[in-house]
């Protein structure tokens, strides 16, 4: 008898761990249901500053990087007073933070590129801030060559990355359509 | 006893296994050689240790060879420069909340009948000018736009294809696409051209990119609700639309994205009180 008890306690045990494994799988991929309990949140948009108030147009109290980590101290609806892992607190719009960090850029180090390459993202964005009109890269242009595409096509991809809009637009864009921390 | 024993000990291994049904229903899924799931997750094992490693610019050279083909095979980009400035303004709005927002993104409108949208890799993003006509409002382009965002996040397409393995053992994009190694590289973007455009992404890769649609709208202030209503609009249109290498041929069934994402309602609560600025949109597409 004291066998079948201790097989019965045995699996009751194994249930409940099966269970709880079950429930916690999902929650941990869903936001909104870590959303009641987590208290981290991470930057997300580039740009991002904490604000001494919870309004778009109050002063800048440092700026936060992609990435970083914040500890949420209050939720006051689409803006929320955060702290910083340096310990400054103010407010960040909740739109500039997610429940879970953004994508990882691979290391440098990691990379597929020779080390005059390496820093790939950076001269990636570094090219682009400054592109206009100017031809493809060597590398596509290679490939363009290769498979023989029409020149038309080569100036359309050309001036495609050429259209880059700047942040000073995009800021008066989402102002102009009262669009996140403009909302009113 | 010894039968009564063996009885409850089965009885309650029953217990401990039913208890986590939805694994059960995910193993059975795994276990069927012909389920989507086996043989993505087959290929990903492999093809996910070469492309977590693939860096941005090598991405970015592989985006811009497939931006070329996407052109020849569905048209000229738009010529009307106000409209692109605008897609490219709420695809940069959307891009800056989304969980990738630090990499350069392009968006465009290409003559296309076919309604359509999607994304080369490194952020190169299109929908068609089909696509574009059935919106209504602001917040259905940046849905729409936020969907393709969640494809170049996950990284999508360079984990649906095992040709990328060859770019671990060539050193430079530039030598993986000169040379002996060119036609390898030829081959890979042949290979992302027909995931893309005929084959369609894996469904939970779908489902992943409409999820991450809502979040994304929704940080950036727009209605995430938008979403479900291009879907159903698509829907209505499917009968009539032309399916080759469309939203409905390269998608899950329309109806089972729309049931998935209206799970998520619940989330938005505020949705209501969103942008979605239908004058806006509605003038710059004229």
């Amino acid at each position: 008898m004291r066998n079948v008890i201790v097989i019965v306690s045995i699996c009751l045990l194994l249930s409940g761990c099966a269970a709880t494994a079950g429930e916690q799988s999902p929650s941990t991929s869903s936001p909104a249901s870590t959303a009641s309990t987590a208290a981290s949140r991470w930057v997300v948009s580039a740009g991002t500053t904490l604000k001494a108030a919870a309004v778009a147009t109050s002063a800048d109290i440092a700026p936060l990087a992609v990435g970083a980590r914040v500890l949420v101290l209050e939720n006051a609806g689409r803006w929320l007073k955060v702290q910083t892992a340096a310990g400054k607190s103010g407010w960040v719009f909740a739109g500039r933070l997610a429940l879970t960090p953004p994508v990882a850029e691979a290391a440098a180090s990691e990379g597929l590129l020779t080390d005059a390459a390496r820093q790939s993202q950076i001269e990636v964005a570094q090219a682009d801030s400054a592109r206009s009109i100017r031809g493809l890269s060597a590398e596509t242009e290679n490939y363009a060559r290769e498979r023989g595409t029409p020149q038309e096509y080569r100036q359309a991809l050309d001036r495609i990355l050429a259209r880059q809009v700047s942040q000073s637009e995009i800021t008066a864009f989402k102002r102009a359509g009262k669009l996140g921390e403009y909302a009113q | 006893m010894k039968m009564k024993r063996y009885f409850l000990l089965l009885c309650c291994l029953g217990i401990a296994v039913t208890a986590n049904a939805s694994w059960l229903d995910q193993l059975q899924e795994l276990a069927d050689p012909e389920s989507k799931e086996r043989q993505i997750l087959s290929g990903t094992t492999q093809v996910l240790s070469s492309s977590k490693e693939i860096d941005y610019a090598t991405e970015r050279t592989i985006g811009e060879a497939l931006a070329l083909e996407s052109m020849q095979r569905f048209g000229r980009p738009v010529d009307n420069e106000s409209l692109q400035r605008y897609v490219n303004l709420v695809g940069a709005v959307v891009a800056q909340s989304s969980l990738r927002s630090t990499i350069p993104y392009r968006f465009t409108v290409l003559d296309s009948p076919v309604q359509n949208a999607f994304a080369a890799p490194g952020g190169v993003i299109f929908i068609s000018k089909a696509l574009l006509g059935i919106l209504a409002d602001e917040a259905e382009l940046a849905a729409v736009l936020a969907h393709e965002i969640g494809h170049v996040a996950g990284k999508h397409a360079l984990k649906s294809t095992r040709r990328a393995q060859f770019l671990q053992g060539v050193g430079t994009i530039t030598a993986a696409t000169s040379g002996s190694k060119g036609k390898e590289y030829q081959a890979l973007i042949g290979d992302l051209q027909s995931t893309l455009f005929d084959q369609g992404l894996d469904k939970n890769m779908e489902f992943e990119a409409d999820l991450a649609a809502m979040e994304t709208s929704y940080r950036a202030g727009y209605n995430p609700l938008a979403m479900i209503r291009v879907l159903e609009r698509l829907q209505k249109l499917e009968a009539t639309s032309i399916k080759k290498g469309s939203w409905f041929s390269t998608h899950p069934p329309l109806q089972q994205r729309i049931a998935r994402l209206k799970k998520e309602g619940y989330r938005y609560p505020d949705a209501a009180s969103l942008a979605e600025l239908p004058e806006r949109f509605q003038e710059k597409r004229k």
